[in-house]
């Protein structure tokens, strides 16, 4: 056979596979764009079960909206659906049981710890269904992408993420002259003047979600950066990073006090509605804790927009949240409906949780938003998206990312400091942990 | 089959096997027909299930973790490569694997001198005749029947920085300063206090058990053998020591072992009061090897992590079922 005719077979072989492979995609894409509009479900899913695990939400009220919405959803396209809550912090392990067995859920829910990048492979490309909710509601805000993108493809589907906004007290700012803190200095001076007072600030230095958040935002806001935008090597031993360390030690020894070595999640929402603290760096489930449990302090909470580190430089770490449909599940287009269905009432969601779930889509911005649109304290949540970044910035949230947020590793350097570990130490042990974990998995 | 050699016949070597062979059967059947033999069969066949049980559920998942830690497999992907010891090699660069493999040992034995010492007292009360002896038997068990999460959470809020009820009740008594103070404790953000308080909540939880085993122990010692020491003129501890204890000691190495393989591999307490902090203070090795091999998915490594208990309690066992094995005789 000469090369020639080698090279017609090849090519017509190809061809026609690509042929069939396009098609195939075209039409099931087609499908789906058309049923997306129609918002009708395919004769297909009729009489189907849709299984979904998510986390139990801080809101349950917006769980029995959850519950509610999927079972109107089903009851209306003859899917039978189930939904379980579990934890937010057993996700990770039901999720690989899951995977082993080959069987579960249909739809599986990742919060904070986004697993895209590790299950991707066995993941339902859900990028159909990103674009078509994008395309409709005006776009994504840029963070949301790398949270589920891998190779240009979307594994997963952000509905909506959660807002850790500066909470204080104007009652005891006001009646000490201490300025709005639009900076981390400003909110330093504030925290150091009101500990004398009974009054010191707190952020979790423990090891739990919101030592992971909160004092990433102010790293980043400092100018720090915790890997390459492309993901692919750790850039956390740097001058911004010694500048942000001095800084937290500071803020530390002048304005808390070694309970935020034991905090949990919710320590800080209670310290806020006990009255104790000056201000908290939190979601607004404080804000919501204090409004049920304190009415007076309530009332003199205010919300404040992230603080600068350096002039003009704002990013508030969000927590994710992300919807992902196994490859395994037996009823993928079902999933893939109800998910469109989901972020079409993002808007609902948001409301049911009490302005909680914030979205993501950029047309979801319009003032003024639910709840927080006509709240005048939480109407400043609503200049957030822009500022928005979550773990690895300003790269995506990669595996080896995932491992140190696990670990702790960036809240543990802060801790060793604080604790009296010299900087250069504390930042070696840090970047030394960063360098091995990102080393294990270039060799994998 | 048979090997022909190149005359055309079977060669010497397998015709000295076949006539072997044809003779065996004489000899060794009658073995078979033999009450030994029987008794054997019928022995082994009684093992059987005990053994597919080992095998099943004890050696398949062991091997799976020794394949799993020599691979570089994740939770996400089963098509894992063979990587030898490089796992175990990656344990050893973490210093934070050093602190937890530190934390095991130390927690594993301080937990079980309390649980040993409240347990042993616990029984000696229990065996006293007092009025509702059978509830008290009956609420002592509690700790270790209920859920560990509920029990943990109540323990939480004792430990709480702010609202710790213990904290309370000492600065009432005078003995810590007041909320806010330098001496006011906080349990769960001390290094060294946080790794006590999981401690604490360990015994809490099993020592109940010590004192159930050791119960059942002290009451199968005949009263005769007791009566007997005190006619011999015997105080209470000679008592004990030489008597009860060399009558229960297979029981007591039993409920040691049990003990030491639950408390060394209990991922629940720690990681419900503190996940291993504050900067893995705690840190005990069944945490470390869930937060790197299920939460941040990378498998292999969690399960080297995890098999580091394994050269922990292999000498120990060994030790212990020796010592058994030599009393029974």
């Amino acid at each position: 056979m000469s090369e020639a005719q080698v090279s017609t077979t090849h090519t017509s072989i190809v061809s026609r596979r690509g042929f069939l492979k396009v098609a195939g995609a075209g039409a099931a894409g087609s499908a789906l764009a058309t049923m997306l509009d129609a918002r009708q479900a395919p004769a297909q899913i009729k009489g189907t079960t849709l299984r979904i695990l998510q986390w139990s939400h801080f809101i349950p009220a917006y769980d029995a909206w959850y519950d509610k919405f999927a079972k109107e959803w089903g009851d209306k396209n003859g899917v039978k659906v189930r939904v379980d809550h579990i934890p937010h912090l057993e996700i990770p392990a039901r999720m690989a049981a899951e995977f082993a067995a080959g069987a579960g859920h249909d739809i599986i829910y990742n919060g904070s710890s986004i697993l895209t990048r590790l299950y991707y492979k066995n993941l339902v490309d859900l990028t159909d269904v990103s674009e078509a909710a994008g395309k409709k509601y005006g776009g994504w805000i840029p963070s949301a992408r790398s949270l589920v993108d891998v190779e240009g493809r979307w594994y997963g589907l952000p509905i909506f993420y959660i807002l850790a906004p500066m909470l204080y007290r104007k009652d005891l700012f006001d009646a000490n002259n201490l300025k709005y803190p639009d900076t981390w200095e400003l909110a330093r001076v504030a925290a150091r003047t009101m500990k004398a007072k009974g009054h010191p600030t707190g952020i979790a230095l423990a090891q739990c979600a919101d030592a992971n958040l909160m004092w990433r935002s102010m790293f980043f806001s400092f100018g720090g950066t915790e890997a390459e935008p492309n993901g692919s090597a750790p850039t956390i031993d740097s001058k911004e990073l010694r500048e942000f360390l001095k800084f937290a030690k500071a803020m530390f020894d002048e304005g808390m006090t070694p309970e935020v070595f034991s905090w949990d999640d919710a320590s800080d929402n209670r310290y806020l509605a006990s009255g104790i603290a000056c201000w908290v760096h939190d979601a607004i489930s404080a804000y919501r804790t204090t409004e049920d449990t304190n009415p007076p302090v309530f009332k003199s909470t205010f919300l404040a927009l992230e603080p600068q580190g350096l002039p003009g430089k704002r990013v508030s770490v969000a927590a994710p949240n992300v919807w992902m449909v196994w490859k395994f599940s037996k009823n993928q287009q079902a999933a893939k409906e109800f998910l469109a269905h989901l972020i079409d009432n993002d808007l609902e969601g948001m409301v049911q949780s009490r302005g909680y779930n914030m979205p993501y889509l950029t047309d979801r911005y319009k003032k003024p938003m639910p709840v927080i649109g006509t709240d005048s304290k939480l109407e400043i949540l609503q200049d957030f998206p822009k500022i928005v970044a979550f773990y690895g910035y300003p790269g995506p949230s990669t595996t080896p990312i995932q491992e140190i947020v696990n670990t702790f590793v960036f809240p543990d350097m802060i801790t060793r400091h604080c604790r009296g570990q010299s900087l250069e130490d504390s930042i070696k042990w840090g970047s030394g942990e960063y360098r091995r974990i990102y080393a294990k998995y270039k060799q994998a | 089959m048979t090997v022909t050699s190149q005359h055309g016949g079977p060669d010497a070597t397998s015709a000295r096997a076949a006539a072997v062979s044809v003779g065996s059967p004489g000899r060794v059947a009658p073995w078979l027909r033999s009450q030994t033999s029987r008794r054997l069969a019928f022995g082994y066949l009684l093992l059987a299930p005990a053994v597919l049980y080992v095998i099943l559920l004890v050696g398949a998942p062991f091997l799976f973790s020794l394949y799993l830690a020599m691979s570089d497999a994740s939770v996400g992907d089963p098509a894992a490569s063979f990587i030898g010891l490089d796992n175990f090699r990656a344990a050893f660069e973490s210093d934070v694997f050093y602190i937890a493999l530190r934390n095991s040992i130390g927690f594993t034995l301080i937990a079980a001198l309390f649980k040993g010492f409240l347990g042993t007292t616990l029984a000696f009360i229990l065996l006293q005749p007092f009025w509702g002896k059978k509830f008290i038997r009956g609420l002592v068990v509690i700790p270790f029947t209920l859920p560990i999460s509920i029990s943990v959470l109540g323990w939480k809020w004792m430990y709480d920085s702010q609202f710790s009820v213990i904290n309370w009740f000492l600065s009432k008594m005078g003995l810590i300063g007041t909320y806010g103070s330098a001496d006011w404790p906080v349990w769960l953000g001390q290094p060294h206090l946080a790794l006590i308080a999981c401690i604490m909540v360990n015994v809490w939880r099993n020592f109940p058990f010590s004192a159930i085993v050791l119960l059942a122990g002290f009451t199968s010692v005949p009263t005769e053998v007791l009566d007997a020491a005190r006619v011999d003129g015997t105080n209470f501890f000679q008592r004990f020591r030489h008597v009860v204890v060399p009558m229960i000691s297979p029981i007591l190495l039993i409920g040691f072992l049990f003990d030491t393989v639950f408390t060394l591999s209990d991922l629940g307490v720690v990681y419900l009061l503190t996940q291993g902090g504050p900067a893995n203070a705690t840190k005990i090795l069944p945490v470390l090897a869930y937060q790197v091999g299920i939460q941040a998915g990378a498998l292999g490594r969690g399960a080297a992590i995890a098999l580091f208990l394994f050269p922990l309690l292999l000498p120990l066992m060994i030790l212990l079922l020796r010592n058994l094995k030599r009393r029974e005789y």
